[in-house]
């Protein structure tokens, strides 16, 4: 192979990477922010929590269409066969959205918000809970012919391995949601998330346990990935770091700070996306199908890397400048 | 066989529910777009706040309408995997690309700048709000290009080569800039603009119909007309102009929408259908109003044929789409709609003129009132049943003339595919319902004039508002 046939998939696969985690960790925190939206005591907060996603949720949504404009574009193969695999949940993962999303606008008009209050809260459950699902599935692997397509039953997403994964994946985001509003609250409805978090940290701490030790019985592939040599430098250094950042979380929801708590949960969420790449790369459909065999052509991902990688730093810019425009904490006023 | 036959055909039928859901919302995203760039400049340059309440009234009906677009637009961008895995991988290597270019260029741009245009009139200063809504109406338009291009290559695939079950490219810039392109985005593009104003036209004339906020509403009557004067008969010759590139490309999307069975010779001046009742079965029109000698006219501009007409008879049953009726009277009705348009422009431009445009003149004369009003579906009409004939005229090919619809699906269980199916049509009969009862009651409301407009030189000047104030 050429260096080209190489080194193309290499970098459409780190992309991927890189758009999966902003996705998780930018809507992450609105579908956290969406579930703890149920539990807020009166109106009045639950609209300090919704304001604080106006500016963004719109933006941070996207990346997932760029994740799948990329998967598309770079991996067509892999486009169709693990979308046609997850036909169920990947249509319920988008009822989900599009529940959020038209029940935050339509909440704006209304006097009576608590029929478009619980359909937010239900869309953000169900989004997050489905694209838990597709991740255990995929993780779990995706049972393919030789040329790469899909040959398991429709109902392969319904495994106790992708019910974990939904159910930590839950947990993580109401994490990240509520470090989120830690950094956006004040006063009580701060003290309310502080507790939350420590809450949800727990509870995802111990999904994340579950999934590290339960992960080598349910696929060979990852098994032999574990107790490769070459890889144990990394199976050595990410949990390390995993153990600081726990510490560091903990540590900082105990000072009750503003910013630390948000930071170290974003951190422990790169290093999490981080560990799942180094599991599965080079498979694009795990457990046989690499990257070199889905790709699109070379010439094809060169030509999409000259526009997107151009804009990969013009859109992070810009989205940045959003977040500092609006920085600070919101008021109900 | 028979079974993922059906799935094809549930396939398609979801692929229509939601692209014909989907449609309604981002016309106004990418036109109302360019409305509000006007608005907020006239606001910039004079800072008399009647703009800003102009700017502020009219993105209230933007945000409605736009958190619906981008919702009901997941569905399209999935099902090309979930629906159509073996497109995807024929065709992926350009469309994919395509559709990426579309998410990083212009929907991040459009929904990154969308916070600021919305929320962030005290939070940044008015030169930066004022490029955010720039950049958003810019995304949206963007989008309109990629879109276009995507589909237009659908239609006329170009750039590389067929082989093995796959779509090589060979150059980029030619499959984008595929024959179908340039004059597709156009169409489309003014298409929105032309809708989008319409609609602005529509609920300025209720409004004055009932003497709400008269000043407000006649201001924004004649910004629409001024645009419509614009738009209106360049769509008309854009129109014509998509029209003979079918003509030129699409043979058998020709004989259909102009429901022509037989065989026309170079030479000849056949008649064109000014309406029919076309009868598959026998393969004839059952009876038809036609103009004698115009069909040359239409296509060529020359009194006769210079290149022969295939008549949708002559086309073995699976090369050639069928309904020819739906696409027969589809085209009629964006026509139609397409002249009236342009006609009833003239009318209120005639008023304007003769200085008979008063805000009495839509109480007096309900039926102009009421012309405008209607104008408004109207206009999301045309832009349906242009879609209807430019998909369904294309039929029995995805990439026309490469691969057929049929091999173009998933094979998928069909009861995933039925409920998925019926829980769009359901879901989107209610989010319908209810953005229809919430625009009413925007409206209802009317604009709120008592809005504090920014103060120049004030918060708002550094370009990082203060923290937690």
């Amino acid at each position: 192979m050429d260096f080209l046939d190489v080194f193309m998939p290499t970098v459409w696969f780190v992309i991927l990477a890189l758009f999966l985690s902003l996705y998780v960790i930018l809507d992450g925190f609105d579908l956290g922010v969406g579930i703890l939206s149920l539990t807020s005591p009166g109106e009045a907060q639950r609209t300090i929590l919704m304001t604080s996603l106006g500016n963004v949720w719109d933006a941070n949504e996207t990346w997932l269409v760029l994740m799948g404009g990329a998967l598309f574009g770079a991996f067509p193969l892999a486009y169709g066969t693990i979308l046609k695999a997850l036909y169920g949940p990947i249509f319920l993962m988008i009822l989900g959205l599009i529940m959020r999303a038209v029940a935050f606008e339509f909440r704006e008009n209304v006097v009576n918000k608590r029929p478009w209050n619980l359909m937010f809260g239900i869309g953000s459950v169900m989004a997050s809970a489905f694209q838990g699902v597709c991740l255990g599935t995929v993780l779990s692997g995706i049972p393919t012919d030789a040329s790469g397509h899909f040959t398991g039953s429709p109902w392969i997403w319904v495994s106790p391995g992708s019910l974990l994964v939904a159910l930590t994946l839950i947990q993580g985001y109401v994490l990240i949601g509520s470090t989120d509003l830690i950094l956006k609250t004040s006063g009580e409805l701060q003290r309310l998330h502080i507790r939350t978090a420590r809450l949800a940290a727990a509870t995802t701490l111990g999904g994340a346990l579950l999934i590290t030790f339960t992960a080598p019985f349910v696929s060979e592939t990852l098994r032999q990935r574990l107790f490769d040599p070459a890889f144990l430098p990394f199976f050595v250094v990410l949990p390390l770091l995993g153990v600081a950042l726990i510490v560091q979380l903990f540590r900082s929801l105990a000072l009750q700070q503003d910013v630390w708590p948000f930071v170290y949960t974003v951190l422990l969420f790169i290093l999490s996306f981080a560990g799942l790449g180094v599991m599965v790369f080079p498979a694009v459909i795990p457990p046989s199908v690499t990257i070199f065999q889905a790709s699109a052509s070379v010439s094809s991902m060169v030509f999409m890397l000259t526009f997107i990688g151009v804009l990969i730093p013009i859109m992070l810019f810009y989205n940045i400048y959003n977040y500092i425009a609006f920085r600070g904490k919101v008021t109900s006023e | 066989m028979s079974s993922s036959l059906d799935v094809v055909t549930l396939s398609r039928l979801q692929f229509a529910l939601t692209a014909i859901f989907h449609m309604l919302w981002p016309v106004l995203s990418t036109g109302l777009a360019i409305f509000l760039v006007i608005l907020e400049g006239f606001w910039l340059r004079t800072r008399n706040p009647f703009y800003y309440h102009q700017a502020r009234f009219w993105a209230k009906l933007y945000v409605l309408n736009f958190g619906i677009g981008v919702a009901s637009g997941l569905p399209m961008e999935f099902q090309f995997g979930t629906n159509w895995a073996p497109l995807s991988e024929f065709a992926g290597d350009f469309f994919g690309s395509v559709l990426g270019f579309e998410g990083a260029m212009a929907f991040m741009l459009e929904a990154g700048f969308l916070g600021i245009m919305l929320f962030g009139w005290q939070k940044v200063p008015p030169v930066i709000h004022f490029l955010s809504t720039v950049m958003v109406a810019f995304g949206a338009n963007l989008s309109v290009f990629w879109i276009l291009s995507a589909n237009s290559w659908l239609q006329t695939p170009a750039g590389g080569t067929f082989s093995d079950g796959h779509f090589h490219v060979q150059n980029y810039f030619s499959a984008i800039n595929n024959p179908f392109m340039v004059k597709s985005v156009i169409h489309m593009a003014l298409a929105t603009v032309e809708t989008s104003t319409l609609v602005v036209a529509a609920i300025s004339a209720w409004s004055l119909m009932r003497q709400k906020a008269p000043a407000f509403f006649q201001f924004s009557f004649k910004l629409a007309l001024v645009i419509l004067l614009a738009v209106a008969p360049l769509q008309i010759l854009a129109g014509h102009e998509s029209g003979v590139q079918v003509a030129e490309r699409q043979p058998t999307k020709l004989a259909a929408i102009e429901a022509i069975w037989e065989d026309q010779p170079a030479g000849t001046s056949p008649a064109w259908s000014v309406v029919a009742v076309p009868d598959e079965a026998t393969g004839t029109n059952r009876w038809k109003l036609a103009v004698p000698g115009a069909l040359s006219w239409i296509l060529e501009s020359r009194p006769q044929l210079s290149q022969p007409v295939r008549g949708l008879n002559s086309w073995p049953a699976d090369q050639r789409p069928h309904m020819v009726g739906l696409l027969f009277y589809a085209f009629r009705v964006m026509i139609a709609i397409g002249m009236a348009a342009a006609g009833l422009t003239a009318l209120g431009l005639l008023l304007w003129w003769r200085g008979g445009l008063s805000t009495e003149r839509f109480r007096r004369w309900p039926w102009f009132s009421w012309a405008w009003i209607l104008s408004a579906p109207a206009g999301y009409l045309a832009i349906e049943s242009g879609w209807v004939v430019r998909c369904v005229g294309r039929q029995p090919w995805t990439v026309y003339g490469q691969l057929r619809t049929a091999d173009a699906a998933s094979v998928l269980p069909p009861g995933e595919v039925l409920t998925s199916l019926v829980t769009f049509a359901v879901l989107y009969t209610f989010l319908l319902g209810f953005a229809l009862f919430f625009g009413a009651m925007i409206l209802a409301k009317g604009p709120d004039l008592s809005l504090e407009p920014p103060q120049n030189g004030s918060a708002a000047r550094l370009p990082v508002p203060s923290p937690s104030a």
